[in-house]
């Protein structure tokens, strides 16, 4: 009765539903519309996962062989990463600034055809290359959370820094709180990146015969800067920190973008 | 029911606003006065209900006006016995306060518990207040169904304003905003370690208000060490002054509040404690005039500083908002004065007896005169002698019942009565129950 596009359409509705009562909730604190927002998303992102398993299902693999499943991937995801602070850190406030991110790359997936014919591609298969795509689509989407907490926080110490308290003051969680989203997040998509590496690098010996690509360099420089801002001591503290890690998802963005497209082949979406 | 005069829900009171501190004093109510007034007031017939609120800034009575106060101007009658109860002259009470009767009574009760009366607007301690009293005046038996629904509704409105507005929302006094600022780095301030310097009158409000706020960890530093001591008698660790720089880098949050009239806590010292931190934030509360601590030092990273005169401007903006936030606020109030006065309204003579008719002639029309229809081997004419029979039975039933509501003088008592009959016979649409 659902297709592909209707169950997509409808994890998009209730990720919607879910961030209109985030945002009531920022507005007027209650309780219900709190338990509403977490319902909601908790729904969208169960509808959310019936509508991957169709798009796997045609492929017979993971759906991300293509831009627009790639995308409802990352989508679900990234309200995967967010449920796991929510369960971790009970911290709800976060939630009209994270929610928005899987609503948008979800209406990119449904912008650019989800019920278009998927092709798998056949030089590109197997459980260990699925495995280094998936966990590396988790990585970058824990790491996106990570970049907007950084913000966050940047915002924040801001207006306390300069005792310009705007209409966000009141509303952002407290520096210590949004440093230690910041940190599981970052802690997630650092895990997740590193084995997903590992994982690519064994495929690619397998297959190509070789370790090398050049996408490898950046992914390590990505996960070395990364690694920094999980010793506070170190990297300075908590400015420093959140201009680290909006360093580290620059140069992600940089690895995604124009390292796929201009550097190595290995890496494009078809 | 519905002209103010004619109601029997009525109030006098004396606050800030109009009455100056002496006559406030005078009029004062401690508990025990409280419950003697009102046990007073009973057995006079004065109110067959009633709730005194005394705060500091606040006397007031609410009741619904008991018999004897049915041939004479109900509020005058209990200025009357209020002004003879203190002792305070007839002339000097009567200059001052304010009386209100049915809806704006009611009315004037949802503003005091929403915080829109008070000292400082939507402070919200009123609330813990108002409940305060209404307790005190059940215990002492002197609540029914009016005071009852009026002081629920008015608990109800205050905490919808508090949480569906702002009204209450940003602190407006200098310690509750360092406290909140405070709250903006370190989320949970109780395991966080605070360091005070100076054993003053500041020092000692900030002190009692980060126990109050769950804090455990307080050292307290100041010149003369025995001050210090005297101060953590109520917990906390006096530190020596010598130790002071020492101290600054496991703290979490300062607090300044000396009279030195240079800066006690140097750039240098800071810079050293924030490096020592690895990263940690470091607050800095700077209360003291002239300044304690080097304004150089909020230049830091990771560490943050704010002095009594950027407290202050904070305090004077969230005083602006909320002055914005009144709109809202009140509509959350009218809507629930609406719902109370719906219900109040209902208990009215005439509706309910009304209400009570309608409801014995339906259940006559709807089971006697349908079954009395199918009993085809009785004739027509037997048939309608048998429904008249019915009819003058109902009438018969009802006359006790409606005279008892009606020819009630006591209109407390009458209220009670239509009440009872509403509930008992399921009368009306209950006013809406909030979820």
């Amino acid at each position: 009765m659902w297709g592909l596009t209707g169950l997509s359409a409808l994890a998009l509705t209730l990720y919607l539903a879910a961030e209109a009562f985030s945002l009531a909730h920022l507005r007027r604190e209650r309780d219900s519309f709190a338990t509403a927002t977490t319902v909601l998303l908790w729904l969208g992102f169960l509808v959310h996962f019936a509508a991957l398993e169709i798009g796997g299902r045609a492929v017979h693999s993971v759906p991300y062989h293509d831009l627009p499943s790639s995308m409802s991937l990352f989508a679900w995801m990234i309200a995967a990463s967010y449920g796991i602070l929510l369960l971790r850190h009970r911290e709800s406030s976060t939630g009209p600034f994270l929610i928005p991110l899987a609503i948008f790359f979800l209406s990119i997936s449904l912008a650019t055809g989800p019920g278009a014919t998927m092709v798998r591609d056949p030089s590109r298969s197997g459980s260990l290359f699925a495995m280094h795509v998936t966990l590396a689509i988790f990585g970058y989407s824990a790491l996106t959370l990570a970049f907007v907490l950084a913000q966050l926080y940047l915002i924040q110490n801001q207006q306390l820094r300069r005792r310009k308290l705007g209409p966000l003051f009141a509303k952002l969680p407290a520096l210590d709180v949004l440093s230690r989203l910041h940190r599981t997040s970052v802690l997630i998509g650092v895990s997740a990146l590193s084995v997903a590496t590992v994982l690519g690098l064994i495929w690619a010996k397998s297959n190509w015969g070789t370790y090398w690509d050049p996408k490898v360099l950046f992914t390590v420089l990505v996960i070395g800067i990364y690694l920094v801002t999980l010793f506070p001591g170190r990297a300075g503290g908590g400015k420093k920190i959140a201009i680290l890690s909006i360093a580290g998802f620059s140069l992600l963005l940089f690895s995604y973008s124009i390292v796929n497209l201009f550097i190595t082949h290995e890496h494009m979406f078809q | 029911m519905s002209h103010a005069a004619d109601s029997p829900l009525l109030m006098i009171g004396w606050d800030f606003h109009q009455t100056p501190v002496e006559i406030r004093e005078r009029l004062a109510f401690s508990p025990e006065k409280v419950k003697e007034a009102l046990s007073i007031m009973r057995k006079e017939g004065l109110l067959s209900e009633g709730v005194i609120i005394s705060t500091c800034n606040r006397s007031e009575v609410y009741g619904v006006a008991g018999a004897a106060l049915a041939d004479k101007d109900p509020i005058e009658g209990l200025t009357e016995f209020i002004a003879h109860y203190h002792g305070v002259p007839r002339a000097e009470v009567n200059g001052y306060g304010y009386r209100f009767a049915g809806p704006e009574a009611a009315r004037h009760l949802l503003r005091v518990t929403s915080g829109m009366e008070s000292l400082a607007l939507g402070e919200h301690q009123i609330i813990g207040q108002v409940r305060e009293a209404f307790r005190l005046a059940s215990s002492a038996g002197a609540t029914r169904s009016v005071l009852h629904r009026l002081f629920q509704k008015a608990l109800e409105t205050g905490k919808r304003v508090r949480s569906e507005t702002g009204l209450s929302s940003r602190p407006i006094s200098i310690p509750g905003v360092a406290m909140e600022l405070s709250e903006k780095i370190y989320e949970n301030l109780a395991p966080r370690k605070f360091l005070l310097l100076g054993a003053g009158e500041t020092s000692g409000i900030f002190f009692d208000l980060l126990l109050a706020r769950g804090a455990t960890n307080i050292e307290v530093t100041n010149r003369t060490f025995t001050r210090a001591q005297e101060l953590c008698k109520r917990g906390g660790k006096a530190v020596p002054w010598e130790d002071l720089n020492a101290h600054l880098a496991t703290a979490d949050i300062v607090v300044s509040a000396t009279s030195s009239t240079t800066p006690v806590i140097s750039f240098e010292a800071a810079k050293a404690a924030v490096a020592q931190r690895r990263g940690q934030p470091l607050f800095f509360l700077d209360l003291g005039i002239p300044r304690n601590v080097d304004p150089r030092i909020g230049e830091l990273n990771n560490a943050f500083l704010y002095a009594v005169d950027d407290l202050q401007e904070i305090a004077e903006r969230n005083r602006q908002e909320r002055q914005k936030e009144l709109g809202p606020a009140l509509e959350i109030l009218e809507e629930e004065l609406e719902e109370f006065l719906a219900w109040f309204g209902s208990l009215a003579v005439i509706p309910t007896v009304t209400s009570l008719r309608q409801k014995f002639e339906s259940i006559r029309e709807s089971d006697f005169d349908r079954q009395l229809e199918k009993m085809t081997h009785i004739d027509a004419k037997d048939r309608e002698k048998i429904r008249l029979m019915a009819q003058g039975m109902v009438k018969s039933l009802l006359r006790h019942p409606t005279e008892a509501i009606k020819d009630e003088p006591d209109p407390g008592r009458r209220l009670d009565r239509a009440e009872a009959a509403r509930h008992l016979f399921d009368l009306d649409v209950k006013p809406k129950e909030r979820d």
